[in-house]
């Protein structure tokens, strides 16, 4: 049974350095390396380790410690570039607006840093359990990176191209997807680790699916540019505008009187 | 299942919705006004209807049918009023709403913009949107004030004057900006 999963999993692990070689040459061919050209080191970067890895596996087994570590390693690698990846089409998606993007990316910056804290302190100090649990921050503050900058956009009312939506989503839900997956890895450690690395690649060759179906036409290199306002309209005019809301909501305030007349 | 499990299963489910929350389509995007066309369109239809409302909510008006009229009539008259105040709220939230969409666009469009600012504008509506909601159940089972109804709507029409007038001069501002930048024509200088 076990041995009849491994097959399945090595066959689930060629299928998807396949869609990744095929999405690479996907990126190269639509020439959207030079609109996402992180994104297009990570393609390159984790299929090179894929399959270097894979490799590995093959000739050591899956319960060889080295393979264990070398896995992990490179795994790391991969994650620490999709970090950059992501920071990218964050940059691409807001950096026209240079007042917000500015606001935005300390903003998102300071949230994964908090969170990433958070999650290392929530939890109970185990050191085999370091890797995993690194891991899983990152994937954590990766996602969280990614909604949030969806989220401003929301509140600003800035519209993102189909192109972009789908590339946020492809690495929001496989990050989302490493941290359910990793929180129950280090939980449930031995019984659990064959089927984490096959529902883990099942999850990358969904992501794999969404960034072609963005990669499908040719991305923009650069964004349109926006015409800003003068420096100082906006210390001048949101001040303001801050003071006459704040009066608004004075004004609500003493609208509320449980004894009011009745009409 | 210990608690950090439902921890982060938690933390994944909310940062899901959120996504999907943010990729739903916006019901006005920052291209579909235009850039600087906005103020003409946002001005406070709503508050130039003020005297009516205050005059549907006149204490003479509500004594002299109170003294007059059937108590079905009486009944009938403080339904309608009070549905008439709800929808001149409705409409003064509108208004808030469009102010706020413009403070939004001349954030976006800005080349500084303030954390602080920012957090304060989005404190002050969470804090509008909790008693604007309050005031609406409120009214809804009967109570109501004429005059701070009025001081409601003064404070949003005052909002659009001033930020009208401002947005004149950023206007006028722009447009003396390219003039010069045109002049210059990229010769370093800074043209505000």
């Amino acid at each position: 049974m076990i041995a009849e999963f491994q097959n399945l999993q090595q066959a689930l692990w060629v299928a998807n350095i396949a869609v990744a070689v095929l999405l690479l040459i996907l990126v190269i061919s639509r020439r959207n390396y030079r609109a996402f050209p992180a994104f297009a080191l990570y393609l390159l970067t984790n299929t090179a380790l894929s399959i270097w890895v894979f490799l590995t596996y093959k000739d050591l087994g899956f319960t060889s410690r080295f393979s264990w570590w070398f896995g992990w390693s490179m795994q790391a690698v991969s994650v620490g570039v999709r970090a950059v990846a992501v920071g990218e089409l964050c940059k691409h998606l807001l950096a026209r607006y240079r007042g917000i993007w500015n606001l935005v990316w300390r903003t998102l910056l300071l949230s994964a840093a908090i969170l990433l804290i958070y999650s290392w302190v929530a939890t109970k100090y185990q050191w085999q359990l370091a890797v995993v649990r690194a891991q899983r921050d990152l994937e954590l503050a990766i996602a969280a990176v990614i909604v949030g900058v969806f989220v401003f956009m929301r509140h600003y009312g800035v519209e993102a191209r189909a192109a972009d939506c789908f590339m946020g989503l492809g690495y929001c839900l496989y990050s989302c997807f490493g941290v359910i997956n990793n929180t129950i890895l280090e939980r449930y450690l031995d019984q659990y680790v064959t089927l984490w690395n096959f529902l883990e690649m099942l999850a990358f060759l969904g992501s794999l699916l969404l960034w072609s179906w963005a990669m499908r036409e040719k991305v923009p290199e650069k964004a349109y540019e926006v015409e800003l306002l003068p420096e100082g309209v906006y210390r001048t005019l949101t001040p303001e505008l801050n003071a006459r809301l704040e009066s608004l909501n004075e004004s609500l305030k003493r609208l509320w009187y449980p004894e009011a007349k009745q009409p | 299942m210990s608690l950090y499990l439902y921890i982060f299963f938690g933390l994944t489910g909310l940062l899901l919705l959120l996504l999907f929350w943010a990729l739903r389509k916006p019901r006005k995007s920052l291209a579909a006004h235009g850039g600087m066309s906005l103020p003409e369109e946002c001005g406070c239809r709503h508050t130039a209807y003020l005297p009516q409302i205050q005059q549907a909510l006149s204490k003479v008006d509500y004594d002299f049918v109170s003294q007059k009229g059937s108590r079905e009539l009486l009944r009938r008259f403080r339904r309608e009023r009070r549905r008439t105040v709800l929808a001149h709220l409705a409409g003064l939230r509108e208004d808030f709403q469009n102010l706020l969409e413009l403070a939004r666009i001349v954030a976006v469009l800005s080349p500084e913009v303030a954390a602080l600012q920012e957090f304060e504008k989005l404190r002050l509506t969470w804090k509008f949107r909790w008693r604007f909601e309050r005031l609406r159940i409120a009214i809804s089972l009967g109570n109501v004030r004429a005059l701070d109804v009025s001081s409601l709507a003064n404070v949003v029409s005052g909002l659009s004057v001033r930020l009208q007038k401002a947005i004149k001069e950023i206007g006028e501002r722009a447009a003396l900006a390219s003039k010069l930048g045109s002049s210059f024509n990229g010769s370093g200088i800074h043209p505000v």
